[in-house]
């Protein structure tokens, strides 16, 4: 009986293995002769979501240039922190040859982190920070520039028309808080008047259009008092456009913001939205995977790394560097 | 042998034997490293615990659906508790004390209203995260754990010494507890009296009411137990923990030998549930599964597990 119970399900478990390939690359000249190639676990805040997809096509790239073995596994219920946690202990207890690890909270995951260099085996963090000094880089983008890189372009537009104001996301936030920085710094730089930057949108494209609306009467938007807004996510960008759409003023308002999403490129390709700053979740993937290479190969790799943003506008929307972020074909990568 | 084989935790430990045997053949140099045995005593103990109380009430012919939002709540409690100047112990102490309210609610329910347990529990899951959500202003709640994580810790380090995480020791002896508060006391063997047929038992003078409301508190403090060891482990309160988690726990009781319909279950035979659902999850992050396969992987184990269970279960009646 128990011979019965051993075979059939050792029967589902082969079925279910065959089929599904590791994502080994075919062993490169460089690699050092012999030795077993390097295993990096690299653990996103999720699997389904197209950002994370993008991370994974970047870091595909890195390893099949590398010639290192990588095992893409995110929590299998998307955000989930505790699975996050196991998943990096149970990586340690594996004794993989680096962790690479976007965590889903700053604290959490600290303790977990520590444990893993104390085996021995590295931590290099990327997409968002975590409060330790234990991990070997933090690799993302440099939210205060890219929040620089839009509001410089907002500012060229509204420079001598009036003053902008800068509808924030949620308090607490620590990439956004960056962004916002980022363009007041830019937009004083170039001394444009800041009218308002104390009101959030909050978590939900429905308090962003509410928060946006509010925001626009109260500073006589209608009246021609804005001459130019900025937002800094995607949930943000969007109730802010919807608001501009609504009350007629789309085209007539320099407007930044933040992301992509279909409708926020057609509101580019509109001439509502001037600009939207994008990171670059391939760039992140393949260069969170290359520093820690670099790291167990001796080499000395920088603190904080970052992986860039861009300023999409109707103007370059075409190129087709840009048209890679708005639309990455990450097909080659993935099968 | 015959004798060994009847026991409701047989075919669980074969599942488990079975499945450790297949990943140490397919993950040779990682599965069976020690550190890789105690990573998964440590990761099943939530899962354990709640998988105690679970046992309980559905041995007793209910069901509690409300485990997930109520380890949630817990870890919002303690590290409300902790975020207010307490000690570790007494927010430890307050996040079991909840649990036990949450589940003296359910039982009162239950018997109160007389509403089936599925319906009342279901309800209570909303409301305690909602709860969980409110306490929490809708964030993640950071504190200082005051020595709390240790309890999930590996040993080795400062409090090291008993080869295992506190945290399973606390499982395994609360399981020895329970197990023999089925067999051998006299509530527990009325809790198997009520589940077996309940009209059976009110005429033989069982305590019906009591019996019910004691199991549903004795669940409820166990996920609020379970919930103190998920804080230990995040370190921090999150409201948003644990969603789905009841399922896992029932699966683990039912794999055990757990009965929906009531008047069977084993102790024993749900941590080896809990340990054979860890061994998929730690199996197939060791041989690189993308997580759609373990998904689908791990019902298939669970249906397996169970349709060969039933089998014997008739082969025992006929021979």
């Amino acid at each position: 009986m128990n011979r019965g119970v051993g075979r059939a399900i050792a029967l589902v478990l082969a079925l279910a293995l065959w089929g599904c390939k590791r994502e080994t690359p075919a062993p490169t000249a460089g690699s050092e002769g012999g030795r077993e190639p390097l295993r990096i676990a690299v653990i996103p805040k999720g699997t389904t979501h197209e950002f994370w997809k993008s991370v994974h096509a970047g870091a595909v790239k890195a390893s099949r240039e590398l010639g290192v073995e990588i095992v893409w596994k995110g929590p299998l219920k998307e955000d989930d922190l505790k699975q996050q946690i196991d998943l990096v202990q149970s990586f340690t207890a594996q004794g993989v040859s680096g962790i690479v690890l976007a965590p889903l909270n700053d604290k959490a995951l600290v303790s977990s982190v520590k444990a893993a260099a104390g085996a021995k085996i590295p931590v290099v963090i990327f997409d968002s920070d975590l409060a330790s000094e234990d991990h070997v880089s933090f690799v993302a983008t440099d939210n205060r520039a890219a929040g620089k890189l839009g509001c410089a372009h907002l500012a060229q537009k509204v420079k001598d028309k009036g003053g902008a104001v800068v509808l924030r996301y949620q308090e607490g936030s620590a990439s956004t808080n960056h962004r916002e920085e980022g363009c007041l710094e830019a937009l004083k730089a170039e001394g444009v008047k800041i009218l308002s930057d104390n009101q959030y949108g909050g978590a939900t494209t429905e308090t962003a259009h509410k928060a946006s609306e509010s925001l626009l009467l109260a500073q006589g938007a209608t009246d021609g008092k804005v001459a130019g807004v900025f937002t800094p996510n995607e949930s943000t960008t969007f109730g802010m456009l919807r608001a501009v759409e609504k009350a007629n003023l789309a085209g007539k308002l320099g407007f930044v913001g933040f992301d992509a999403s279909d409708k926020l490129v057609a509101g580019v390709e509109g001439g509502a939205i001037d600009g939207l700053v994008l990171q670059d979740p391939f760039n992140m993937g393949y260069l969170a995977v290359k520093t820690m290479v670099s790291h167990l190969k001796g080499e000395k790799v920088d603190r904080r790394i970052d992986t860039g943003s861009k300023l999409v506008t109707r103007a370059n929307m075409n190129e087709p560097a840009i048209k890679q972020l708005l639309r990455p074909e990450l097909d080659q990568w993935l099968k | 042998m015959k004798q060994l084989s009847r026991a409701p935790w047989f075919g669980p430990l074969c599942a488990v034997l079975a499945v450790y045997a297949l990943f140490a053949l397919l993950a040779p140099q990682t599965f069976t490293r020690s550190a890789n045995v105690l990573t998964m005593a440590r990761q099943t103990v939530i899962v354990s615990l709640a998988a105690i109380g679970m046992t309980l009430v559905m041995i007793q012919g209910g069901i509690d659906l409300s485990v997930g939002s109520t380890v949630a709540l817990t870890t919002v409690i303690v590290a409300r508790t902790l975020d207010g100047g307490s000690g570790a112990w007494t927010a430890a102490a307050a996040g079991v004390a909840l649990g036990a309210c949450v589940g003296a609610l359910n039982g009162l329910l239950v018997t109160g209203l007389r509403l089936l347990p599925f319906i009342v529990t279901l309800g209570t899951m909303s409301a305690l995260r909602g709860a969980a959500k409110g306490l929490a202003n809708e964030q993640k709640v950071d504190a200082d754990p005051k020595g709390l994580d240790s309890l999930m810790a590996l040993p080795g380090g400062a409090h090291g010494g008993f080869l295992l995480p506190t945290g399973v020791w606390v499982a395994l002896a609360l399981a020895v507890v329970f197990a023999a508060f089925v067999a051998y006391t006299r509530p527990g063997r009325h809790v198997v009296a009520v589940g077996s047929s309940l009209e059976t038992a009110r005429l033989c003078g069982v305590p019906v009411g009591r019996i019910t409301l004691i199991v549903y508190v004795i669940a409820g403090a166990m996920a609020g137990l379970a919930g103190v060891m998920e804080f230990a482990t995040l370190t921090v309160g999150d409201p948003t923990d644990s969603i789905g988690l009841e399922l896992e726990v029932i699966a683990a009781v039912v794999i055990g030998g757990g009965s929906l319909s009531g008047g069977r279950g084993s102790v024993a035979g749900a941590l080896l549930g809990a340990l054979l659902l860890t061994e998929i999850k730690t199996g197939s992050t060791h041989v690189g599964l993308p997580n759609w396969v373990q998904e689908i992987l791990t019902g298939a184990i669970i249906l397996v597990a169970m349709a060969l269970d039933r089998w014997r279960e008739q082969g025992r009646g006929s021979g």
